[in-house]
């Protein structure tokens, strides 16, 4: 029998900002879907758009990508310097066939427990839906190597 | 006189003089419509020199040949608008000193090349100006216009198809002015970002990786897709992260020597339209 599809969503998340916003989820015992695998990072600028092609290679239904407001950034200005890294991208996965949903973007503050709460949900039940990413899956398989997170 | 006649001529002037070095320049390939670079080093050798309509590779990537402007000499090279943008965004990049190259600058309008005015490349900043206004205004490429009409998944479908040909040659890298590391990320192996096998997944990777590393630098001089011995649309990629950067950014690379590289710098009010 087979089971029922879960997506695995890996979260790149700044220490500061998204980081500490999901930390408040946890302590004020707030409950969002075991879906999501958080990989913490020093700031979003420190976010290589290797990452997400990495985060795929394994396996991975959907990224999230999220730090500092802008403006809020520990270090001043990595959020606007990853801001334009993903704003290019962003386009680039578009044109090449990756599904809007696949890969989001977000800035949740540390004082943002609920939206970081909210935001899992909405974005499992999206990739929920949409099912595995097959096509990437696909050519995961040709390599030879098992696709798991 | 021909515009071939005036510049082999101008090649003898500034090697005589010893203006220069070295003139970067085409001759004969190995079949009628094929150029190929030469390097010229003495007078004499001048009259090897071609221009015409067939000289459409970008010269600009051979400066940064390993100790080539080491001894602070001067360089000639041939130079399209589109190669003196490389030029200046190289300099940008601290990659070289735009008081090293002459220009030999030329635009092929049909069949025929047209002698562009200006020795350096500061000269040429109205004629690029110009091309930003026009870039802007020009439609994306026929087939782009198609790919964004189609689903996501027939679009992933289209270049899973186009990157399965690739056999990781590594052309593109070659002939492309702008791969200039020393250490590409493709070399990388400790972490491996990249497939190195020539799998489709590992093509698509190297392939997104490479697009995303041009965005905002690459010139769309075409030497990738040229170079490409199975033919996948290099240009399409690098066109739309052109566009990318033209429309969200108001960017347009190798404006000057000065240009901050669109990555590299930011302001408070960029578009985010995307983020959550």
């Amino acid at each position: 029998m087979s089971e029922p599809f879960e997506p695995k969503i890996v979260a790149f998340v700044c220490t500061y900002c998204t980081y500490a916003g999901a930390d408040l989820a946890g302590t004020s015992r707030l409950k969002y879907p075991p879906n999501v695998r958080i990989v913490r990072l020093p700031c979003t600028g420190r976010i290589s758009p290797m990452f997400i092609l990495k985060a795929f290679q394994k396996g991975a239904d959907g990224v999230l990508v999220s730090g500092c407001h802008p403006g809020d950034c520990h270090f001043d200005h990595g959020n606007y310097h990853a801001r334009r890294r993903w704003t290019a991208f962003n386009a680039l996965l578009q044109f090449t066939g990756v599904p809007e949903e696949r890969v989001k973007f977000s800035w949740i503050s540390a004082a943002e427990g609920i939206k970081f709460a909210e935001l899992i949900e909405s974005i499992t039940e999206e990739i929920r839906t949409a099912g595995p990413f097959e096509q990437y899956h696909k050519l995961i398989a040709e390599t030879g190597s098992a696709a798991s997170v | 006189m021909s515009i071939q006649e005036q510049y082999r001529s101008r090649a003898k002037e500034l090697l005589r003089e010893g203006t220069v070095k070295m003139v970067i320049g085409y001759g004969a390939g190995t079949t009628p419509l094929r150029r190929r670079p030469i390097f010229i080093t003495s007078p004499d050798d001048a009259d090897r020199l071609v221009l015409d309509a067939a000289c459409r590779t970008n010269l600009a990537g051979y400066l940064l040949r390993e100790g080539l402007l080491a001894d602070q000499k001067s360089v000639a090279v041939f130079l399209t608008p589109d190669g003196v943008r490389t030029i200046n965004i190289l300099a940008a990049e601290s990659q070289l000193a735009t008081e090293q190259v002459i220009v030999l600058g030329f635009q092929i309008d049909g069949e025929n090349a047209r002698q562009l005015e200006g020795t350096r490349v500061a000269d040429f900043s109205g004629i690029i100006a110009e091309r930003k206004k026009k870039r802007k205004e020009q439609p994306s490429h026929e087939v782009a216009r198609k790919l964004e009409q189609m689903t996501s998944v027939e679009r992933f479908a289209f270049w899973e198809g186009e990157f399965s040909r690739c056999i990781k040659c590594y052309a593109c890298r070659a002939a492309c002015p702008m791969c200039w590391c020393r250490r590409c990320v493709v070399d990388n192996n400790q972490p491996q970002w990249v497939n190195t096998s020539s799998h489709t997944l590992g093509n698509l990777e190297w392939n997104l990786v490479r697009a995303f590393h041009l965005a905002g630098r690459c010139v769309e001089c075409g030497n990738c897709s040229e170079a490409c011995p199975v033919n996948i649309p290099l240009h399409l990629l690098n066109r739309r992260m052109t566009e990318e950067v033209l429309t969200a950014f108001d960017y347009y690379p190798g404006a000057d020597e000065h240009q901050e590289p669109v990555l590299a710098s930011f302001r408070k009010d960029d578009p985010e339209t995307f983020i959550l």
